[in-house]
C-alpha cells in the first residue's frame, strides 16, 4: 500500500511537468494545447536520439532535448495557432489544429520507431529499500527536481516583470493588450516556459520507462484531468494538487484494477466537467 | 471486383457516420468529438444479437438504430450545460469510456477477444447485393437528412445554432433542439454501426479508437461543416485517397501511419486555411 | 383599481453584485399603447426587458402581465406568456436569410417537429407565413433584402429585421430596445408607421428609446429610469420636468 504510494508521487511528478505547462497556456491564452503531446515526444526521440544513438553526454543532451521541446512548442504557435488566429479562428479550431499537431507527430513517431518502445536509461536502475517501500534515485531526483522547479517558477512569476505580463495575460487577455503588455513577446515566453516542462518530462520518461508513439497522449489526458481538478484559478496549486491527485488515482487504480485506468480516468474528467468544472482549487 | 464493392460499402458507412456527426456539429452547433462511439454501440448491438443470439440480421439493424438512440439520448442530457470546449472534451471521454468498456466486458465469442462469425441473410452473402442495400440505405440517409435541413426544423435548428438566446426569445427551447437532433443523429451512427459490421470479418473495440474519431473529423472538416454534400465527398474522396495509398507501393507498415501523416496534415490546413473545408456553410463555432 | 395595464412593475429592485441598478420602481404598461422607457444609459432599461422575459429574476418586487404575476420565467416561455422582445445588440440569425430570420418566429410552424416533415399539412402552412413575412418585410422597406443573409446587411437594417422577427411571433406584447439607435434618419418614418399599425392592432408596446422626436412622435406615455423612476406622464409633461432635464434631457424638446 505505502510501495503503490510511492509509486502514486513519482507519477505525480511527471503529471506535475505537464500540467503547469498546459495549464499556464490554457489559463492566459485559452489555448487547449494537445499539441504539448508532440513536445513531450519531440524532446524524448530527440533525447533518446543524441544520449543513445550519437552516444553524446547525458547532460547535454538533457539541455539540447528541452531546447528542442521549447522550440519546438513555440513553432507550433508561431506558424499555426497565431496565423489561426489572424485568419479569424477561433479557441476550437486552435484546439482542433493542435489535435492535427499531436496525431501528426504520433504518425511520424509510428513511421519511423514502428511503434518500438524506446528506452533511454543504460544499466539498471536500482532501488533502495527501507522497511516495506522499495523506490530509486531516480525517483528521488524527480521529485525533487520537480519541487525546485515550481520554486523557481513560482518566484519568477511572482518577482519577474515577464511573470507580472503572464499574470495579467491569466486575469485579462484584453485588458492586458490595452495596458500596452506586448501579447505577443509574454505568449512567447509562455510557450517557451511550458513546453521545456513537457520536454523535461518527455525526456525523464523515455530516460525511465521509456516511451512508444502515444505515450505523450496518454499521459497528457491525465495531465487534463489533473488541470481541471485543480482548476486555473491558482495556477502553481492548481497543477501541482491536481497532480498529485491523478498520479495517486492512476497508481491506485493502475494496482488494483489495472485494465480498468483509462475508464477511470475518463470516468472522472466526464464527472468532473460535468460537476465541478472550476476544479477543486478555486 | 469483391474489393471494389468493399470500399463502396465502408464509404457509403462513412457516409452515414459523417452525415451523423455534421447533423450535430454543423447545425446543431454542439463540438462532438465522439461519434465514433455510438458507431461502436450501433456496431456491437447488431453484431451480438446475430452472432450470439441468433438474430436475423436485417431485425437487427432498426434494433441497432433504436438502442444507439436511446443511449445518445441519454448521454447527451449531463451534458447539455457545458460549453463547447467541455463537451468536446466529454463527448472525446465517452467514446474512449464506451470502448474500453467493451474491451474489458464487452459481448464476445467465447474463447475470443471480440465477435466474428456474422451471419448475414442469403441476399445479403453476395457482396453485390450487400452494397446495394447498404447504398440503398445511405441514400435514404441523405434523402431524409436533406429534407430535415431543409425544413423549418432545419431552419429553427440553424438559427438554434447562430444565436440560443435570440431562439429563446422567438418560443424555441435550445435545449430541445440539441436533445433532438443529437439522438437523430445517435440512431443514424448507430445505422452505420450496424451496416459497418458486414464490412469487418472481425469485430473487437480497437477497431473504434480514437483513431477513428480523428478520421471523422478529418472527412467532415475537409468535406465542410453544415453540408450535406460536403459529407459526402469528404469521406468519399480521402478514403479513396487512403486506398489509393495503399496500392501506391508503400509497404503496408508505412502506409497507415502515412496516411495518418497527410490526413494530419490535412486537418492542420483545413483549420488554418480553410475552416468551411471544400463545401462548407459554417465555421467551427469559436 | 382594476389595472387595463398589460404590464405591471410594482417596487422593483436590481443589483448586480453589490451595484445597485435601480430601486423602487413601480410603473405600468397600458394595454394597447405605446409606453416609452427612457433614461441614461446604464439606467437598467434593458436589465428591466431582461427581467421581464425571463432572463433572470428580480431581486425584489413583482411584475405582472394580465395581471397575473411573472414567476420563474424562462427565456423560451416567455412566448408563451405572449411576450416578444429585440435585443440592443439585436442578435440576428446571422447565417439564416432575412426571410429565414422572419420565418423562424412565426408562432405555428408544423414543420418544425421532425416527423411531421413528410407530411403535406406543413407545407401549406409555410406558405402562408412566407406570405405574411414579405409583408413585414416589405413595409420596413427590406424586401429586396429577402434573401441576402442577415449579417451581410447593414445595422440599421438589422435592427428592423429584429423588430420583424419579434412581431412575426404574433405576441400581444412587444419589448422593443433601442429600435432606432444607428438607425438612419430617413428610415425612422418606416418604423413609426410599422408600430403606429401595431397599437392599431391592438398590441401593447414599451418602446426603450434615446430618440426624443421617436418619443414625441408615436408614445402615449412616458417613463423616465435613473436609478428609481423619476418621472412619468404624457411626452409633454415627461419632457419639461425639471429632474428629468436636469438629469438626463440637458435641454427642453419640443412635445
Amino acid at each position: 500500500m505505502l510501495q503503490v504510494l510511492i509509486s502514486g508521487l513519482s507519477l505525480s511528478a511527471y503529471y506535475a511537468l505537464l500540467a503547469l505547462g498546459f495549464a499556464m497556456i490554457y489559463s492566459t491564452l485559452r489555448i487547449f494545447n494537445i499539441a504539448h503531446a508532440a513536445v513531450f515526444g519531440a524532446a524524448a526521440y530527440s533525447f533518446y536520439i543524441l544520449y543513445r544513438i550519437f552516444g553524446f553526454n547525458i547532460w547535454g543532451s538533457l539541455v539540447v532535448g528541452v531546447a528542442i521541446a521549447a522550440i519546438f512548442g513555440l513553432l507550433v504557435d508561431i506558424f499555426i495557432y497565431r496565423v489561426l488566429a489572424a485568419r479569424g479562428g477561433g479557441t476550437f479550431s486552435i484546439f482542433i489544429a493542435s489535435l492535427g499537431v499531436a496525431s501528426l507527430f504520433e504518425a511520424m513517431a509510428l513511421l519511423f520507431t514502428h511503434g518500438t518502445p524506446l528506452v533511454a536509461h543504460t544499466g539498471s536502475l536500482l532501488p533502495i529499500t527501507i522497511g516495506a517501500v522499495s523506490f530509486r534515485p531516480l525517483d528521488i531526483l524527480v521529485i525533487s527536481s520537480v519541487a525546485i522547479l515550481y520554486g523557481v517558477l513560482f518566484y519568477a512569476i511572482m518577482h519577474t516583470r515577464t511573470g507580472l505580463e503572464i499574470r495579467a495575460l491569466a486575469d485579462n487577455h484584453t485588458m492586458a493588450g490595452v495596458v500596452g503588455i506586448d501579447t505577443n513577446r509574454t505568449r512567447t515566453a509562455i510557450f517557451a516556459i511550458a513546453s521545456s516542462l513537457a520536454g523535461l518530462a518527455g525526456i525523464l520518461t523515455v530516460y525511465d520507462s521509456g516511451i512508444v508513439p502515444t505515450t505523450g497522449l496518454n499521459l497528457l489526458f491525465v495531465t487534463i484531468v489533473a488541470v481541471i481538478f485543480g482548476g486555473t484559478r491558482y495556477l502553481f496549486m492548481g497543477a501541482l494538487g491536481g497532480s498529485i491527485v491523478m498520479g495517486l488515482v492512476t497508481a491506485f487504480a493502475g494496482f488494483f484494477f489495472p485494465q480498468w485506468v483509462t475508464v477511470i480516468v475518463f470516468l472522472l474528467l466526464i464527472l468532473l466537467l460535468i460537476w465541478r468544472p472550476q476544479g477543486f482549487f478555486a | 471486383m469483391d474489393y471494389f464493392f468493399f470500399i463502396l460499402s465502408v464509404i457509403c458507412v462513412w457516409t452515414i457516420l459523417s452525415l451523423a456527426t455534421n447533423l450535430v456539429i454543423g447545425y446543431g452547433g454542439l463540438m462532438t468529438l465522439g461519434h465514433v462511439g455510438f458507431l461502436a454501440i450501433g456496431a456491437y448491438t447488431a453484431a451480438t444479437l446475430n452472432i450470439l443470439w441468433h438474430v436475423n440480421f436485417y431485425y437487427t439493424i432498426p434494433i441497432a438504430i433504436i438502442v444507439t438512440a436511446v443511449v445518445a439520448f441519454a448521454s447527451i442530457l449531463p451534458l447539455l450545460r457545458l460549453d463547447a470546449f467541455y463537451f468536446g472534451l466529454s463527448t472525446l471521454g465517452l467514446n474512449i469510456v464506451i470502448t474500453d468498456v467493451l474491451q474489458n466486458v464487452g459481448p464476445r465469442v467465447p474463447g475470443a477477444e471480440g465477435l466474428f462469425g456474422l451471419d448475414l441473410p442469403a441476399l445479403m452473402t453476395s457482396s453485390i447485393w450487400r452494397l446495394a442495400i447498404i447504398a440503398a440505405l445511405t441514400a435514404l440517409t441523405v434523402y431524409l437528412s436533406w429534407q430535415l435541413v431543409r425544413s423549418p426544423f432545419g431552419r429553427s435548428l440553424r438559427a438554434m445554432r447562430d444565436q440560443p438566446d435570440a431562439i429563446e426569445s422567438v418560443g424555441k427551447s435550445a435545449k430541445r433542439y440539441r436533445v433532438t437532433i443529437w439522438t437523430i443523429s445517435g440512431g443514424l451512427a448507430g445505422l452505420a454501426g450496424a451496416l459497418y459490421c458486414t464490412t469487418l470479418s472481425y469485430i473487437d473495440p480497437t477497431v473504434f479508437s480514437f483513431l477513428f474519431s480523428f478520421n471523422l473529423l478529418v472527412y467532415i472538416g475537409f468535406g465542410g461543416l453544415a453540408s450535406i454534400l460536403g459529407s459526402i465527398l469528404g469521406p468519399t474522396l480521402l478514403i479513396v485517397f487512403g486506398e489509393a495509398l495503399r496500392f501506391g507501393g508503400l509497404p503496408s507498415q508505412v502506409s497507415g501511419p502515412v496516411q495518418q501523416s497527410l490526413f494530419a496534415l490535412l486537418l492542420i490546413f483545413v483549420m488554418v486555411f480553410r475552416r468551411q473545408g471544400l463545401v462548407g456553410k459554417y465555421d467551427f463555432r469559436e | 383599481m382594476i389595472s387595463a395595464n398589460k404590464l405591471e412593475y410594482r417596487d422593483l429592485y436590481k443589483h448586480f453584485d453589490g451595484l445597485m441598478v435601480f430601486h423602487h420602481v413601480s410603473f405600468g404598461v397600458p394595454a394597447g399603447q405605446i409606453t416609452a422607457l427612457i433614461g441614461p444609459n446604464g439606467a437598467g432599461k434593458s436589465t428591466l426587458i431582461n427581467m421581464t422575459c425571463g432572463v433572470f429574476p428580480q431581486d425584489g418586487g413583482q411584475i405582472f402581465k394580465d395581471g397575473r404575476e411573472l414567476r420563474r420565467l424562462s427565456a423560451a416561455g416567455a412566448l408563451d406568456l405572449s411576450l416578444a422582445r429585440t435585443f440592443q445588440n439585436v442578435r440576428v440569425f446571422s447565417t439564416l436569410s432575412v426571410l429565414e430570420n422572419v420565418l423562424v418566429a412565426f408562432p405555428d410552424q408544423p414543420g418544425d417537429e421532425p416527423w411531421r416533415i413528410f407530411g403535406r399539412a406543413w407545407k401549406g402552412v409555410e406558405e402562408r407565413n412566407r406570405e405574411q413575412a414579405m409583408r413585414f418585410l416589405e413595409r420596413l422597406g427590406l424586401a429586396n433584402d429577402a434573401g441576402r443573409r442577415a449579417d451581410e446587411i447593414p445595422f440599421g437594417s438589422q435592427k428592423l429585421l429584429a423588430l420583424a422577427r419579434a412581431t412575426a411571433t404574433g405576441a400581444d406584447t412587444l419589448l422593443l430596445d433601442e429600435t432606432t439607435t444607428g438607425l438612419e434618419m430617413s428610415r425612422v418614418p418606416l418604423v413609426l408607421d410599422f408600430l403606429r399599425a401595431l397599437r392599431a392592432e391592438g398590441r401593447t408596446i414599451l418602446l426603450v428609446e434615446h430618440n426624443m422626436d421617436v418619443v414625441t412622435d408615436v408614445a402615449d406615455s412616458v417613463v423616465v429610469l435613473h436609478g428609481t423612476v423619476i418621472a412619468q406622464g404624457t411626452p409633454q409633461q415627461v419632457l419639461h420636468d425639471e429632474q428629468v432635464i436636469r438629469e438626463y434631457l440637458g435641454r427642453i424638446y419640443s412635445a
